[in-house]
């Protein structure tokens, strides 16, 4: 079970991201984090492995709080969380196989992984983690080769092959056309029912929203000011989650973000 | 809701209307006075009428290149007393340049006034047609401050051809033989007392000279000055190399040997197909030193110098492979040094590195700016500076080059590092990576390209640059190549010349073939 407690993050530059925001998610839940450009849906996420480190509040993870955990801790505490991009964050230069693996990192060696070496049980997982997300054909490919879609599949690789706990995905479909988008929402609803893992996860279209969340927490300027189950979220109308963005909602009134 | 002033909402930037075109202040003199002031200020009148960078760059033009007509009208004419005298002497030294460029500036004056008054009317018309008018005046100005002369260029061909055609085909200076002397000798004496001198011995097949007679009076001077000939030696040799020169020297009693000449030419024949000859040679005019009276036997000898084995090669194709061999080293240890001392310091100049504080970045700001003055100097400027520093030679390329190779890459290497992907390192701490394991799964790999290709490209530049850094005494095969140009060897300058030609062309396809592999 993850707690967010009184959670505020305020940057350098004085910008409130988040304020005072509250939450709990149970083990297998799949949350949705709806909320404008600029709410504070990626310094939530990115707070909660500490890409971000957080100004106030609490986040225990089954009772460990992870904002006090020292730099060995936080490292084991991240290897159990996958995070999966909106822009994938392969490693353009690297082949497919080795971004795979280096979901590895946070378990082996650390000496002989520099230098790129893996144990062939790592390996082996790795090919198969690519055959699950059905891109096993592009594995000694350079990531920067391959498709918007085929690098997100990577991506999810990645995350698969960290045995997570919990899944961070940040706007995971945002820049894939929406037919991949069921694709790889796919992949990470697979990955929450088949074991159980949590997942957090900010999304756009009302109509993915519906289709995979089991609980929605909506944003706005760093607040939650909606939260509702799963029923709730498959009765909502597009009215109804335009009023969540405000005033500006039209602009989303197609299913579609304005950049 | 409640309002929360102090949550800053991230706004859209709304488009401001745009200031309609033309919409630029009135002008502020009427028409006939713009076109007034233009005459006696050109340009002026369109500044009043709030024309400014038009007045501006009309003004400057017109001052400009009158004041350039001017000087060089003085250089052409100034003993004159008056400026008109001077005027009209450097027309008449000059009819076409003084005249062309002095009716363009009026021209250019005359269109002035009227453009002046045309830009007071509020549509503000008028062309740019001009300014090629103002282009033409600078580019006959500059036909003659750089003196350019085609003329000569063409009439002087002729003269630059020999030299030329030695550096475009220098083999000929690039082999040399190993030589052998064949040569035989027969004794003569002085004064034909017995007995006559004993002939050298020779075995079958080797070669020899025999002298008919072996014995006579060498030439003299008398009294008057008149040369009393000597005796007329039949000389015949044998066994030499078949058709080719041979030489005839005099040896002296006291071992002194000289090339005797017969009507002005040095003595030689040139043998038959049997490798015999025979010639006449007047006894030479040799004077014997007091001490060596009595009996003196003189030797005629024929020499014949022979190549042995293939060619080998010479002096200055050794040196320019030894000069080439060290410019190449030249450029690589300068550019080792270079890449070793550009990365620390790139880590100072790469803005994201750097951003942290004040003190970072005034660091930063020092950095660029020393890295791109440094920069802006040439390496044969820094060449200068070296050869005082550490006297001529390679290391004083060496130094210049990593100096300029240090500003350079490390100029590169810290854009490199600006551009530096975050996403990618986000990812792979988000894995649970140590701060290694992310310099080297995430910060490495983005880095490598650039690296090794920015070093590459300026590996090829520093060979490059070594080869004419010698020039100034930096070392390297520039180096003997103003040594044999002073020296007007060309053949010798001509390789040198080939072998900069073959090697920037070698490592120009290596060096972009390793960069496409790595790109
Ligand atoms: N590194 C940072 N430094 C300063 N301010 C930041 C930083 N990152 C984000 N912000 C600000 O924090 C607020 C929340 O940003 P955040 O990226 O979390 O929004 P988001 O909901 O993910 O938006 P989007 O949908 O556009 O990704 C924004 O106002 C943003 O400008
Ligand atoms: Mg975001």
């Amino acid at each position: 079970m993850l707690e967010v407690k009184n959670l505020t993050k305020i940057y350098e530059d004085g910008t409130v991201a988040l304020r005072d925001v509250s939450f709990q998610v149970e083990d297998g839940e799949f949350l949705v984090i709806i909320g404008l450009s600029g709410s504070g849906k990626s310094t939530l996420l990115r707070c909660i492995n500490r890409l971000v480190e957080p100004t106030e509040g609490e986040i225990l993870w089954d009772g460990e709080d992870i904002t006090s955990a020292d730099p060995a801790q936080l490292r084991k505490i991240r290897r159990q969380i996958g995070m999966i991009f909106q822009h994938f964050n392969l490693v353009k230069r690297l082949s497919v196989t080795s971004n795979v693996l280096s979901g590895r990192l946070g378990y082996v060696n650390p000496w002989s992984s520099i230098i790129h070496r893996f144990p062939q049980r790592d390996r082996e997982t790795a090919g198969k983690a690519l055959e699950k997300v059905g891109i096993a054909d592009q594995a000694h490919k350079r990531a920067d080769e391959l498709s918007g879609g085929q690098q997100q599949r990577v991506g999810i690789a990645r995350a698969l092959m960290q045995e997570p706990r919990m899944i961070l995905a940040d706007e995971p479909v945002a820049s894939l056309d929406p037919v991949l988008a069921h694709t790889i929402l796919g992949y990470i609803e697979r990955m929450n029912q088949e074991s159980k893992i949590m997942v957090l996860c900010s999304l756009h279209y009302l109509d993915l929203v519906q289709r995979y969340a089991t609980r929605v927490i909506g944003l706005r300027e760093g607040r939650i000011v909606y939260r509702g189950t799963r029923e709730e979220i498959r009765k909502m109308t597009d009215e109804e989650f335009k009023e969540i963005y405000g005033e500006e909602a039209e602009r989303i009134s197609a299913g579609r973000r304005e950049e | 809701m409640e309002p929360i002033p102090e949550i800053k909402i991230k706004k859209k930037k709304k488009r401001r209307a745009r200031p309609k075109q033309g919409s630029t202040p009135k002008s502020i003199v009427s028409a006939p006075v713009a076109a007034f002031l233009s005459a006696i200020i050109p340009g002026l009148g369109q500044v009043l009428a709030t024309q400014f960078s038009r007045g501006l760059l009309l003004m400057a033009a017109f001052f400009s290149s009158s004041g350039l007509l001017a000087w060089r009208v003085y250089l052409l004419a100034h003993r004159e007393p008056t400026a008109m005298a001077m005027f009209s002497k450097a027309l008449g030294r000059r009819p076409f340049f003084v005249g062309l460029v002095m009716g363009s500036i009026f021209l250019i004056w005359l269109w002035n006034i009227r453009d002046a008054a045309r830009q007071t009317r509020p549509e503000r018309r008028g062309g740019v047609g001009i300014f090629v008018l103002v282009v033409f005046v600078f580019f006959s100005l500059g036909w003659q401050i750089s003196e350019i002369n085609p003329y000569k260029a063409i009439t002087d061909l002729p003269q630059a051809l020999p030299p030329l055609s030695r550096v475009l085909w220098p083999w000929k200076a690039a082999f040399t033989y190993r030589t052998e002397t064949v040569k035989a000798h027969a004794n003569i004496l002085i004064g034909c007392e017995d007995p006559l001198p004993q002939q050298p011995e020779r075995g079958p097949g080797e070669p020899y000279l025999k002298s008919d007679p072996t014995c006579g009076e060498l030439s003299r001077f008398d009294e008057n000055n008149n040369v009393i000939k000597g005796t007329v030696l039949t000389i015949e040799g044998g066994n030499f190399e078949p058709n080719s020169e041979a030489q005839i020297w005099w040896v002296d009693s006291l071992g002194n040997e000289f090339r005797p000449r017969q009507e002005g030419q040095y003595v030689s024949v040139t043998t038959d197909s049997e490798g015999s000859f025979k010639l006449e040679l007047v006894m030479p005019y040799r004077l014997t030193p007091p001490s060596a009276r009595g009996r003196q036997i003189h030797k005629v000898e024929a020499r014949q110098v022979e190549r042995v084995g293939g060619p080998i090669p010479a002096e200055p194709l050794r040196l320019t492979i030894s000069r080439m061999i060290e410019t190449i080293f030249m450029g690589m240890m300068a550019t080792i040094f270079g890449i070793v001392l550009a990365i620390p310091i790139s880590f100072l100049a790469a803005r994201n590195l750097m951003s942290g504080s004040f003190i970072t970045m005034g660091i930063y700001y020092i950095t660029r700016t020393i890295l791109n003055i440094v920069r802006s100097i040439e390496p044969l400027i820094w060449a200068l500076v070296a050869v005082v520093w550490v006297g001529l030679g390679p290391f004083a390329g060496i130094i210049a080059l990593t100096i300029h190779s240090v500003a350079a890459l490390g100029k590169l290497y810290s854009e490199a590092i600006e551009n530096i992907d975050r996403g990618p390192i986000e990812a792979i701490q988000a894995t649970g990576a140590n701060r290694i394991q992310t310099i080297m799964f995430a910060v490495v790999p983005q880095m490598i390209s650039p690296f090794v290709s920015f070093s590459i490209y300026r590996w090829d530049i520093n060979v490059r640059m070594s080869t004419v850094i010698g020039l100034v005494g930096g070392g390297g095969i520039g180096f003997i190549l103003v040594q044999y140009i002073r020296l007007l060897d060309y053949r010798a300058a001509g390789i040198a010349v080939w072998f900069i030609a073959l090697t920037v062309a070698i490592l120009d396809y290596v060096s972009s073939e390793i960069r496409s592999r790595f790109v």
